[in-house]
């Protein structure tokens, strides 16, 4: 398999693609731009009008947004996926807060989950480019698997075991539905039951057309049904300009040869060397690190140090209502966030702490990882004291740019 | 603009060949091998037809009854054995090795077998006939390796008069010099030229139907109607749009999108010996149809004369290609690096000099050629629309040798004006049977 390098693989996106999705649970927050690692372009058919949702579906959305099969009772998957803000957070905390009394922070941003069930599972391609996979790091191989942690991790609904979300799920509002979906004696078999309950909530954002609504602004731009102000088409050149932005290069943003509507992210994985996020409490240890992609919980790609400190490369639909950047919620605002992409490498100064006269780049690394920070390709093929490759107007233009990919637009 | 003054050299010089066919003496290749098409359709009917009659001889039939009466279970036109000493099937193959070293970048010099192609052609019966070929391109095919398999042509023609065919299938466009003529002996340079790879898209091939008409005066007439090209196949992040615009949406029947329709029509003279010159035009819709993409009509049209005084070969062509109503499409790929251009074209004049030494020969050659893949672009605002591309320039010089009329090696140079890091040497051998 070839050696995944910083740029060795990274190559423009061609049109044609796929995708799939995933839930999350406390995951990280939202790369933006981009570059670097990605690989080949997903694009998604245009749905004709969304059919009726399955019964499983329909049950999968009750236990989507049922805050009893939470240790604290008071958390469910639509507190973090909010669908009032495009199924992502509708704050701004560096990670979100769960546990048994909803007061223990996680250690990654919750990604956005809608436009996921395009996403695949993880795998290398044939340059040796990681790309699929759900969570952060790529570990869960289907919406299904993604969806079985979240109950049991004690960080977030922090539920003591299998047997015990069942039981609840044995008392919930819709038992007699879910039961009519999966067999009257579907509860005598906690393993069963737990397999069927997270099959229904993976069918559930297979179904809704909520989870893929492709209603933005750009959408209709491009089905011929709403043109582009100035500046948004300004932004929408400066994020296509391979010397400028170069977002798409990660990010796909063109109509695939079918039609398809582009789904913003090549589900691949980059390095960016994002600051240390202090508001996150796992920080306080300076000793800890979190390594995303070779730093999985089964160890699976442990021995993959030229992973390590690459996170999934996010869709950029609806990035406009997001609160918080990147998997470790460090920056709090889209022009923030573009700044240090474009500025990263030209004023590492302003993103990262100075000790002893020295800029600390790259500090939520360890030194042996910072040769895998991607640096090769625009805006990062910079060094101190050139030009960013956009200026502050660009920028500006950027931001303005992606607000257009927020669902819900109306003509 | 020395581009555009280029150009109109280049124009004047191929009127003047145009104009100066009528002295003639030798008849060139292409009209040898119409004749001989010619002469073979109709040695093929002979033979159908003195077999048919020993059948029916042997059989005791009635001459001139029904055929059905002795053959009920024939098709009317389906020969019931092979011709005497002949096969209906026969087999053909062209190819070619190619080796290119830019001077300036030795690093990059390859080798490479450009193409090996099996066809066939069978005989159904005298009128009826079966084109097949299948291109293997760079030697190895695999989802690891870079070669590529395409079956080029596939297509039944069916003669209604001597002078008159139907085809049908998957067939190359009468468009130019190469591209129905593409194999290696019939053109001079290890590379085809550029204006008819990234102007005319050789080797371009559509499904559909076409009619051909030999006039008695020399002139042949094609028209028909295909399928055309595919704008939602425009990759504007990659620049194989700006290599050749039409090539990099063109379909070959790959589950092509059929919904708009294109048609063609070609003329090309042959009344004069050692001359040919002709004329073709493609126009179609390419938007296929998808929702929320403005109508746009993709149009190749071009002038070609070849001349072949004594030992002497000239030829001369002009094409220009135009994509309309692209501004809506291009607005929303802007910054990207390859938009879609209004219009492209290119020409080139060529001369060169068959020599004979014994069974071999030999043809020094010289071609001058201009094109540009992105001459004129739809205004889409100041800032987003992409400036003119600059119009490349090549001068190509070399030797085509032929071992016999079959087996050609050949040897060239390459001056490029605007990317000079592109001059190249080239050597090839080709076959073609």
């Amino acid at each position: 398999m070839a050696g995944w390098q910083p740029g060795k693989w990274r190559k423009r996106s061609t049109k044609r693609g796929f995708a799939r999705a995933s839930m999350t649970n406390a995951g990280a927050g939202v790369l933006i731009l981009l570059l670097a690692a990605c690989g080949g372009s997903p694009s998604y058919e245009q749905p004709a009008a969304a059919p009726a949702m399955s019964p499983a579906a329909q049950v999968g959305e009750r236990i989507f947004s049922d805050t009893s099969l939470s240790g604290s009772r008071g958390q469910a998957c639509s507190i973090c996926h909010d669908p009032a803000n495009a199924h992502a957070p509708g704050n701004a905390l560096a990670a979100q807060l769960g546990g048994p009394n909803r007061n223990l922070q996680g250690v990654r941003q919750a990604p956005g989950i809608r436009y996921l069930r395009f996403n695949t599972a993880f795998f290398f391609d044939s340059e040796g480019t990681p790309t699929g996979g759900f969570f952060w790091d790529g570990r869960a191989s289907s919406l299904q698997v993604q969806a079985a942690e979240p109950f049991l991790n004690p960080f977030e609904m922090a539920m003591p075991s299998k047997a015990a979300v069942v039981q609840r799920l044995s008392q919930a509002t819709y038992t007699t539905e879910f039961r009519s979906v999966f067999g009257s004696n579907i509860f005598a078999d906690v393993d069963l039951a737990y397999d069927r309950m997270t099959f229904a909530l993976a069918q559930y954002q297979k179904e809704d057309a909520e989870f893929a609504e492709f209603s933005s602004k750009y959408d209709a731009f491009l089905r011929g049904q709403a043109t582009l102000a100035a500046q948004e088409l300004r932004g929408l050149a400066l994020f296509n300009d391979p010397n400028k932005g170069n977002c798409a290069a990660c990010h796909p943003s063109a109509k695939g040869a079918d039609g398809s509507l582009p789904l913003f992210t090549d589900f691949t994985y980059d390095n960016l060397g994002v600051p240390r996020n202090p508001d996150l409490q796992a920080n306080a240890d300076p000793t800890y690190f979190d390594l995303g992609l070779c730093a999985r919980p089964d160890g699976s790609l442990s021995t993959r140090t030229d992973l390590c400190g690459a996170f999934k490369v996010p869709s950029l639909r609806n990035v406009g209502l997001r609160h918080t950047f990147f998997h470790n919620g460090q920056f709090k605002t889209l022009k923030d966030a573009l700044t240090f992409y474009v500025q990263r490498d030209t004023n590492p100064e302003k993103f990262y702490p100075t000790v002893g006269g020295v800029v600390q780049k790259f500090n939520d690394l360890p030194p042996q990882y910072h040769p895998n920070v991607n640096r090769t390709e625009a805006p990062y093929n910079r060094n101190p004291g050139d030009v960013p490759a956009l200026t502050d107007a660009e920028i500006d233009d950027l931001v303005v740019f992606l607000n257009t990919l927020s669902d819900g637009f109306v003509p | 603009m020395h581009h555009r003054s280029g150009l109109s050299t280049l124009g004047q010089m191929f009127v003047a060949t145009a104009l100066a066919l009528p002295l003639v003496v030798h008849a060139d290749e292409a009209e040898l091998a119409r004749r001989l098409e010619k002469l073979s359709n109709e040695l093929e009917a002979v033979k159908a037809e003195l077999a048919k009659m020993k059948n029916e001889r042997a059989q005791g039939a009635v001459p001139g009854a029904p055929q059905q009466a002795t053959k009920p279970a024939e098709a009317p036109y389906t020969n019931t054995e092979a011709a005497p000493g002949g096969s209906d099937t026969v087999l053909t193959s062209y190819g070619e090795i190619n080796y290119n070293r830019p001077r300036k970048a030795a690093e990059n010099t390859v080798a490479d077998l450009r193409r090996a192609v099996i066809g066939l052609q069978h005989r159904f019966d005298p009128q009826t006939k079966f084109a097949f070929e299948l291109e293997s391109e760079h030697a190895v095919t695999s989802s690891s390796d870079p070669g590529e398999v395409a079956v080029e042509q596939a297509f039944v023609e069916h003669r209604l008069a001597p002078s008159f065919a139907v085809r049908g299938g998957l067939f190359l466009i009468p468009a130019g010099l190469l591209n129905e003529s593409h194999e290696p002996t019939a053109y001079y340079g290890v590379e085809r030229n550029f204006v008819e790879t990234a102007i005319i898209p050789t080797t371009w091939r559509e499904g559909g139907f076409q009619v051909v008409g030999e006039l008695g005066s020399g002139l042949t007439l094609q028209g028909g109607v295909t399928t055309g090209f595919n704008l939602n196949k425009w990759d504007a992040t990659s620049t194989e749009g700006r290599e050749s615009p039409l090539g990099s949406i063109h379909q070959e029947l790959a589950l092509a999108s059929a919904r708009d329709l294109s048609v063609f029509a070609a003329a090309n003279y042959r009344g004069v010996p050692g001359l040919l010159a002709g004329s073709s035009v493609f126009t179609g819709g390419a938007t296929q149809g998808s929702q929320g993409v403005a109508k746009s009509r993709v149009t190749l049209w071009d002038l070609h004369a070849r001349w072949t005084p004594g030992a002497w070969d000239f030829a001369a062509l002009y094409a220009r290609g135009t994509i309309s109503n692209t501004a809506a499409f291009n607005t929303t790929l802007v910054g990207n690096p390859t938009l879609v251009p209004a219009a492209f074209d290119g020409s080139y004049v060529q001369a060169a000099y068959r020599l004979r030494f014994g069974s071999y020969g030999a043809a020094p050659f010289a071609r001058l050629e201009y094109f540009n893949t992105g001459r004129k672009y739809d205004d889409i605002g100041a800032g987003l629309t992409p400036a003119p591309q600059p119009t490349e320039r090549v001068i190509t010089t070399g030797l085509n040798f032929d071992i016999n009329q079959h087996v050609v090696v050949k040897a060239d140079m390459q001056w490029f004006r605007e990317v000079s890091a592109n001059n190249r040497f080239n050597l090839g051998l080709g076959w073609s049977f």
